[in-house]
């Protein structure tokens, strides 16, 4: 019965966004031929079942020609800058890395109505500027808080012995040393530990540096030369190194990225996990072994009183040499619509829109499905209050590279956080010299 | 000079013949190794396309000779490399003796050792990077189960177990290569010297060692060239199941060259490292070379 309301619910709702695609004027293309690069993966492709829809109120059609992974794409982006053969006019983008595309990106400002760019969320339209122009358009925004085994919290025993232990209640952590103390309290290797953490490529530069923003510190001077060696960057790599020495997250989480933490969380292997929302279906889904047994809080806060929120959006940008930058814009207004966002947040992706955001809390509530209202609810106070990115530059990428093998050998015991920021620090001072900012 | 004339008016047919064959080679193979050893002097990175004209001398070289990293990871791919090589020629020397004795079945044995060659690196990365995982892989939860140890053993942290499993997870996939090549050897050998051995009386470790095995010795060179290539290329395994970490502790050239290539874009250093490691392969393929020619010359006078 629920399966059958499920796809009823899904059949009425591609109905309705079939519905809005035609009523919306979307343009006359007819006869033309977008060709597009986009990002693959299970969390990406459900938008682009809509595409036919687009096609079909425009008489243009859609060529795919690339369908991979961020890390993927990212590469033969690369390739086609160095080339010089960028046949295709939109391409799947990332508000964090799309300063390193800016040589191939028109910028959508003239290219998208006014009052569209209005509709969006203004902090993540910020997020998507890039010196004045803006370089995508927001599809669905990424910023990661608290998920945690409710019933872990509120067994009895753990809460007497808990307090016992540390002093004060326990309850899910408003500060990242009340984590830093559970995540201990709940580890029982090797079945069972408190926390874990991506712990390679840009996933623990990414936690370090909102982990260094929650201490207080900053990731770069305003003269772009590396600040991040500083009282407060040990503080916040120190945090880490705490939780692996201690024995509080697993020995591999230096190996560990976003599928590791995602399905060993589902699988009961830790008591809390930060993560991204479009987990959250599945986390308390049926297939997940704690499944209904799953509650979110905000991110904790640093040592500041800042809490982490390192934050982004997947987006979509028109090529600079594109053949019909109408068309391209009209795709982009098209997946990024009102109705494709709404088809994305119901899965758990966050939208940027601020419409959406009300939409899909109301459609949830009409659906009694509490814990997703809690979920966008929390998360909608993330987006809005707490997010930030990274510098918006084009080194980022070679940042986070001269930053993680380093964060990971201070977490594993090979030197200490001084050394390792130091040493990071010599070679993002190195990458930012060749780059011409230094 | 008017030598030079003569032998191209005498060969005028053939070498307007091959012509096309020499043109071809020119612009697919050196076309591109004089542009990326220039690149290897520039400040060419791939998202600046006009940094490919920034000359900056011999910087990149200068920096890569004298990062410590790089040459860590030089010294870690060659004892990878004698490691892998070593135990690969073991493995398939005794897979090979074993194959050329089965009498009934011996088609299928053979298809079935090559069946580990026929997945792709990256499938054979991901297998065994699950099989090794400290809390959900196979290894662990066996060793647990059979209460040979209580602890989640960390293959992919620690330093040498991680650089054990990916030169399990090589040896697995390309064993079969040396099998394969010193099969052939085997299938080729004549019987009569090791009949005449017997006869005189030679133990059976006698005729292999001062029979079989000088004769194999050309093929297991010739496999060890071909593997020392691409070993001393290994990319895609080790990519998988560690990425060149933890901090480094798995690091490879290969990865750190790609890695500074690609999500680093910066190719002009990824170049000039790439032409300090081609040293690597160059000794590698002239030691086993001369190795070749000397055993062709040892059988030769047997």
């Amino acid at each position: 019965m629920a399966k059958f309301l499920k796809s009823t619910a899904l059949g009425m709702a591609a109905f309705a966004i079939a519905g809005s695609a035609a009523a919306q004027d979307y343009g006359n293309f007819d006869g033309y031929t977008l060709r597009v690069k986009l990002i693959g993966g299970a969390q990406y492709e459900p938008l682009y079942t809509l595409i036919p829809q687009w096609e079909e109120a425009t008489g243009a059609t859609v060529d795919i020609l690339s369908r991979k992974s961020h890390f993927e794409l990212d590469r033969e982006m690369k390739q086609d800058i160095a080339s010089g053969n960028i046949d295709y006019c939109v391409f799947s983008n990332h508000t964090n890395f799309a300063p390193q595309y800016d040589t191939m990106t028109e910028p959508l400002d003239g290219l998208i109505a006014a009052d569209v760019i209005a509709d969006f969320s203004p902090l993540v339209i910020s997020h998507a500027t890039v010196g004045d122009a803006l370089f995508s358009l927001p599809r669905h925004s990424d910023v990661s808080n608290m998920f945690y085994v409710k019933s872990l919290y509120e067994d009895a025993d753990n809460k007497a012995k808990f307090k016992a232990a540390y002093g004060y209640d326990l309850a899910p952590p408003d500060t990242w040393a009340q984590a830093s103390d559970q995540a201990k309290f709940f580890s029982n290797p090797p079945d069972h530990y408190g926390t874990h953490f991506a712990g390679k490529d840009e996933g623990i530069t990414g936690r370090f540096y909102e982990m260094l923003i929650a201490e207080g510190g900053k990731l770069l001077n305003d003269d772009m030369s590396p600040a991040f060696n500083s009282e407060a960057g040990v503080r916040a790599l120190n945090f880490f190194v705490d939780l692996y020495q201690s024995g509080a997250v697993p020995a591999g989480t230096t190996n560990y990225v976003w599928d590791d933490l995602g399905l060993g969380f589902a699988a009961g292997a830790v008591a809390w996990d930060l993560d991204w929302a479009g987990w959250a279906a599945y986390f308390n889904g049926s297939d997940s072994k704690i499944g209904g047994d799953v509650g979110v809080a905000l991110a904790p806060m640093g040592s500041s009183g800042k809490r982490t929120g390192w934050s982004g959006s997947h987006s979509f940008s028109v090529t600079k040499d594109c053949d019909n930058k109408e068309a391209a814009a009209s795709f982009l207004t098209f997946l990024t619509s009102h109705d494709s966002q709404m088809h994305e947040a119901r899965l758990g992706l966050l939208p940027t829109r601020s419409q959406v955001w009300t939409d899909v809390i109301a459609e949830f509530e009409a659906a009694d499905n509490d814990f997703m209202v809690e979920v966008f609810s929390v998360w909608g106070e993330s987006m809005a209050n707490h997010a930030f990115t990274p510098p918006l530059i084009a080194e980022w990428g070679e940042i986070s590279n001269a930053l993680w093998p380093r964060l990971q050998a201070a977490v594993l015991g090979d030197m200490t956080a001084e050394e390792a920021l130091k040493k990071a620090s010599d070679e993002v001072t190195e990458v930012m010299e060749d780059a011409g900012h230094l | 000079m008017t030598r030079l004339r003569r032998t191209i008016r005498d060969n005028a047919v053939p070498l307007a013949l091959i012509s096309p064959a020499i043109l071809i080679i020119l612009m697919v193979v050196l076309l591109p190794l004089i542009f990326s050893f220039y690149t290897s002097f520039t400040n060419y990175r791939l998202i600046r396309p006009d940094s490919l004209w920034q000359w900056i001398g011999t910087r990149n070289y200068e920096r890569v000779l004298g990062d410590w990293d790089f040459w860590v990871a030089f010294g870690r791919t060659v004892l990878f490399l004698t490691v892998v090589l070593n135990l690969e020629l073991l493995f398939g020397l005794g897979l090979a003796l074993l194959v050329n004795r089965i009498t009934w079945g011996q088609r299928t044995m053979r298809t079935i050792m090559m069946f580990p060659m026929m997945f792709s690196p990256i499938l054979v990365g991901f297998q065994f990077k699950y099989l090794f995982n400290d809390t959900i892989g196979l290894v662990n939860n066996g060793l647990q189960a059979l209460g040979l140890t209580r602890e989640a053993i960390p293959f992919l942290v620690d330093r040498w177990l991680a650089f054990f499993s990916i030169a399990f997870a090589e040896i697995w996939m390309s064993t079969s290569i040396f099998a394969i090549l010193i099969l052939a050897g085997l299938f080729a050998m004549p019987k009569d010297p090791i009949e005449a051995a017997k006869v005189d009386g030679c133990s059976n470790w006698q005729v292999f060692r001062h029979i079989t095995l000088p004769f194999l010795m050309p093929f297991i060179y010739i496999a060890m060239t071909i593997r020392s290539l691409d070993v001393a290329r290994a990319y895609d395994i080790v990519d998988v199941m560690t990425g060149g970490g933890p901090a480094g502790r798995t690091e490879l050239l290969w990865t750190l060259i790609a890695r500074t290539a690609y999500d680093d874009a910066r190719m002009g250093r990824a170049n000039a490292m790439a032409y300090v490691s081609i040293l690597l392969s160059i000794f590698f393929t002239w030691f086993f070379f001369r190795k070749l020619m000397a055993a062709r010359k040892h059988l030769g006078a047997f």
